[in-house]
């Protein structure tokens, strides 16, 4: 049984990229790199890199399946602590193996995201991705505290003024690189961490 | 005699003269949307397969019926379901599946292409897709949003609902400002609020 305590933790900010070139999260942030839209070669390479990524949208690496052995492969061999799936088995495998798995909740209106959340593994330590992220300053008290946590916001978030107000709701948000880069700034600016 | 739909022009007609429709999943809020001033009713859940009771019943109240072919149940979203959604009265019909939009108008029915804003790198992709499916509206989801990332999309040549998480009027005011020829909500209170 993994310890709880060794569990890796959420930046708060995931910085996107396909892989295909390297990615430095801002060091003035608590920030981290997701890899999506990418493919399994691109993943492996990128993961031995020296910008390894944190986390990982599964579903969206061409070549990997999405089964056990993937999520296996993913946080032990590439050493990933981070799975981001739309399929509630594999989050509750990556969580059951110590690392953070968080499942995709679409949130496009208010009977959809009921049903997405049905789906939902509901266990300690799988967390939700908020899709699209922007919405979540959309959605009312009740519905968001029907969403488990760690929340990730993703999607849609362009704006530093959309990112502050996300991460003020959301455990953790998806930026793209040139909007970490803006958030960095400001925050050094500001003489603060994030 | 079997039901004529109306043209599509009629169709964006009487949603342009009362912007807020009842979006309603099955039955649950039927009457409440029969007795609003909503223009159209969406059929956004439910039982696809007994459905021309109820349509019957929004034709008799002077309002026009879209049921959403992907989530109704008992339907898989394929040529034959929009042809049996035809034969049920229904007057337009909604799908993400852009492949279906020509099958659609081809039942006389007005087409309803839905667009899922998941995230600014798969924008062009699903606009491409509207691009080549010809509906004649486009449905944006979570329409809440639109005000926030219509600078992102190009501007449509058919007319754009917003759904999803729509509330407020404010929230309306702020959708209809940035294009939209309407709304689809199931927050009753807005239900036909938006009078031209």
């Amino acid at each position: 049984m993994p310890d709880p305590d060794a569990r890796p933790r959420l930046p708060s900010i995931l910085v996107a990229s396909d892989g295909h070139h390297p990615v430095h999260a801002p060091p003035d942030l608590d920030a981290g790199v997701l890899v999506r839209d990418t493919d399994l070669a691109t993943l492996v390479h990128r993961a031995a890199s020296d910008c390894p990524p944190q986390a990982v949208d599964i579903d969206s690496v061409a070549g990997l399946g999405s089964d056990d052995y993937a999520v296996d492969f993913v946080t032990g061999r590439l050493a990933i602590p981070i799975v981001l799936t739309r399929r509630p088995q594999l989050a509750a495998r990556a969580a059951a193996r110590g690392n953070i798995g968080l499942l995709h909740v679409f949130a496009y209106d208010s009977t959809g995201l009921r049903r997405s959340l049905e789906g939902h593994p509901r266990s300690g330590a799988v967390g939700s991705v908020v899709t699209p992220g922007l919405v979540i300053l959309h959605l009312r008290e009740d519905e968001l505290s029907a969403i488990p946590r760690p929340i990730l916001a993703y999607g849609l978030i362009d704006e530093v003024e959309d990112a502050r107000a996300c991460l003020a709701v959301a455990d953790a948000i998806v930026v793209r690189p040139g909007l970490a880069a803006k958030l960095a700034a400001e925050l050094v600016g500001a003489g603060a961490t994030v | 005699m079997s039901y004529v739909p109306p043209d599509a022009a009629v169709f964006i007609e009487r949603v342009a003269a009362d912007p807020c429709c009842a979006a309603i999943t099955g039955e649950e809020g039927l009457d409440e949307a029969l007795e609003s001033r909503a223009p159209v009713i969406f059929i956004l859940r439910g039982n696809g397969l007994t459905l021309a009771p109820l349509v019957r019943q929004v034709h008799a109240a002077n309002k026009l019926v879209a049921v959403h072919v992907d989530l109704v149940g008992g339907l898989r979203a394929d040529r034959a379901s929009v042809e049996w959604l035809a034969g049920a009265g229904v007057d337009a019909v909604i799908s993400s599946h852009g492949q279906l939009m020509p099958a659609i108008r081809h039942g006389g029915m007005t087409a309803i292409h839905r667009l899922l804003l998941v995230r600014r790198s798969q924008l062009d992709t699903a606009l491409a897709a509207i691009g080549r499916s010809a509906p004649n509206i486009v449905e944006i989801l979570p329409g809440v949003l639109l005000p926030s990332v219509v600078g992102m999309m190009p501007r449509f040549d058919v007319p754009v609902l917003a759904g999803g998480f729509v509330r407020t009027e404010a929230e309306v005011h702020a959708i209809l400002s940035a294009g939209a020829l309407g709304v689809t909500t199931s927050s009753q209170a807005l239900w036909g609020t938006m009078s031209a």
